[in-house]
């Protein structure tokens, strides 16, 4: 009865591409989340409310809608799309780094929000503090507001991976739905359950997907735990 | 050493005024609210004023006539926060050294050590700040600015967190920071008394505005600040020195010049020196000694004027040191009391309050 156990290279295939580009896409939005997160906490700038309408977008709109965008801006004929292709001979549409693009945009608003959250828990008369004393703002961000709202940057970089995991619509919209480029599991699983005789392969790939999701939990909540202890500061 | 004269709005409260501190230690005093810790924030750099300059020994930290505003980790300003406001997440060491390696060596003025042993926290180094007493956090956050080297030091009510006893226990270390690093301090206190531990010149603060500075006692008795001399119940501030304790009739005698007066029972060692307050209304004056009555005071002086403010009288006698007497305009009309007359004046030894040990 165990012998429908060991997935197929395929199934494989969709597990290490979600893997790939989940963990690409945590990293591509990890600086720039970090930094609209705390300006976004911590300063007023003219067209501060356009910034965060357009960051939070892709949160609230159908997910194709956002995908339909991208491939018509990076798309081969889209603007961008051809300067990039033209220039660099770089082509997103139909490839994993598109897929990655794609997961980015719609992970990107979780991470500014738990970003956000975090570096508005940090007292600013700490930072103040660490000014008084000699610390210039950068110096004051990287030893100061960075490293007592790592806990919500922590959560931030999961969400953005649980998300990327999840994406759906964007990447189908933008990039297809090809094998071994851009089949990440949540593809994978709808194509197995649209072809006769694909359901053996589609529920191991839901286990699959539970056990990459509880792996990257415990990984989180491990992280969370080390931070604890070098913050100082039980989390509350 | 200090110069400035700022105007300063954010939001509904403004501050304005003038200072000139040439003291090594000063106190600014005011009630809460008054803007005290704003005015220390504007010096430290951390909000910026409309108008107006700083300077710290004849350098600009700030002129906005000229476009200078120094970033506040570019003024060597230090600045101790009533909570600590200590780094949560490094050790109480690295706290310490956090403003200290970012100094080159040659603009270090203290060690490690140095501090560590003159603040008694060498047991703390390697803890965490959450694992610290309130009376601990303070020191240490005292410790961290010190090696910072600052030019100034400013202390933004370093003990109102902390209870009575921690109080007397942190004091003794702000005295030692005074006599042994000789570093400019700025003491910002609603309490009258902490500032008078450390220093007789204080510059007065009320809703905003700088009202006057220089020695307390004389301060306090400016026309424009006795309103709020007289809400504190400070119209009268004497410096004085214990003379001897008599237990058990529960009395303290003091000296001023060469007077004396009987105070109610202090624990003060025989031969330290005091600042005692008494209130203008609590002063009774008598054209001669009164006998039979319990009042403990009676010192003649002479009247070196009167004031009419409102419907009361303001009496200004000399008895080796001002006093100033509250009293009404009836009982000056029934007594006929006139400038240069001579007077007795009638103090409660309860009457006056212990303010604080002057070392």
């Amino acid at each position: 009865m165990w012998a429908w156990l060991p997935p197929t290279p395929d199934e494989l295939t969709a597990l290490y591409l979600s893997v790939k580009i989940g963990l690409w896409c945590t990293a591509l939005i990890a600086i720039p989340g970090l930094v609209t997160g705390w300006l976004l906490a911590r300063w007023q700038f003219p067209g501060k409310a356009l910034v965060d309408g357009l960051v939070h977008l892709p949160l609230v709109l159908p997910p194709v809608v956002p995908g339909y965008l991208l491939l018509l801006l990076l798309g081969r004929q889209g603007p961008i799309g051809r300067w990039l292709f033209e220039s660099w001979g770089v082509s997103l549409a139909f490839s994993w780094q598109g897929a990655v693009v794609a997961s980015a945009l719609m992970a990107f608003p979780l991470m500014v929000r738990a970003v956000r959250l975090a570096v508005r828990l940090v007292e600013p008369r700490l930072e103040e503090a660490a000014r008084t004393l000699g610390a210039g703002p950068l110096r004051v961000w990287l030893t100061v507001t960075v490293p007592l709202s790592l806990p919500g940057i922590l959560t931030g970089l999961l969400l953005a991976f649980a998300r990327s995991l999840g994406e759906f619509g964007a990447t189908v919209t933008f990039v297809g739905n090809v094998a071994g480029e851009t089949r990440t599991l949540p593809l994978a699983i709808y194509t197995y359950t649209q072809i006769p005789g694909g359901d053996r392969s589609a529920l191991r790939l839901v286990v699959l997907s539970i056990l990459l999701a509880l792996a990257a939990l415990w990984a989180s909540e491990w992280a969370a735990r080390r931070t604890e202890r070098l913050l100082g500061t039980p989390k509350a | 050493m200090l110069a400035l004269d700022l105007e300063l709005r954010q939001g509904g409260f403004s501050l304005h005024g003038q200072l000139r501190l040439d003291q090594p230690v000063s106190g600014l005093f005011g009630p809460s609210g008054c803007g005290k810790s704003t005015l220390l924030r504007a010096i430290a750099g951390l909000i910026r004023p409309q108008r107006g300059f700083i300077q710290l020994d004849g350098v600009a930290l700030l002129d906005t006539a000229q476009g200078i505003d120094l970033p506040p980790h570019r003024r060597r300003v230090g600045l101790v926060f009533q909570d600590s406001q200590l780094f949560p997440h490094l050790s109480v060491e690295s706290n310490l050294l956090y403003g200290f390696r970012l100094l080159p060596t040659a603009a270090r003025r203290f060690t490690l050590a140095q501090i560590v042993d003159l603040l008694d926290i060498g047991p703390l180094l390697p803890r965490r700040p959450r694992h610290l007493s309130g009376g601990e956090r303070q020191r240490v956050a005292l410790g961290r600015t010190l090696l910072a080297s600052p030019r100034l030091l400013l202390l933004d009510e370093p003990l109102s967190a902390l209870d009575e006893g921690r109080k007397q226990q942190i004091l003794p270390f702000l005295r030692r920071v005074r006599d042994e690093l000789r570093l400019p301090m700025l003491y910002v206190s609603h309490a009258i008394n902490e500032i008078l531990s450390l220093t007789p010149y204080v510059a007065v603060m009320e809703q905003g505005r700088i009202l006057g500075q220089g020695l307390f006692a004389e301060v306090i008795r400016q026309d424009h600040i006795l309103g709020l001399a007289r809400s504190l119940g400070l119209e009268n501030v004497l410096r004085v020195t214990v003379e001897r304790h008599e237990p058990d009739i529960g009395s303290t005698t003091v000296r001023y010049d060469h007077h004396q007066l009987h105070l109610p029972l202090s624990a003060l060692p025989p031969g330290s020196e005091t600042w005692i307050a008494l209130r203008a209304a609590d002063v009774a004056l008598a054209v001669q000694p009164i006998s039979g009555i319990t009042i403990q005071n009676q010192v003649a002086g002479r009247i070196l004027g009167l004031r009419r403010i409102a419907d009361r009288m303001v009496v200004e006698i000399d008895i080796g040191v001002p006093i100033l007497a509250e009293v009404t305009v009836k009982a000056i009309r029934d007594l006929g009391l006139k400038e240069g007359d001579a007077v007795y004046c009638l103090f409660k030894a309860r009457a006056w309050q212990y303010l604080a040990t002057a070392v």
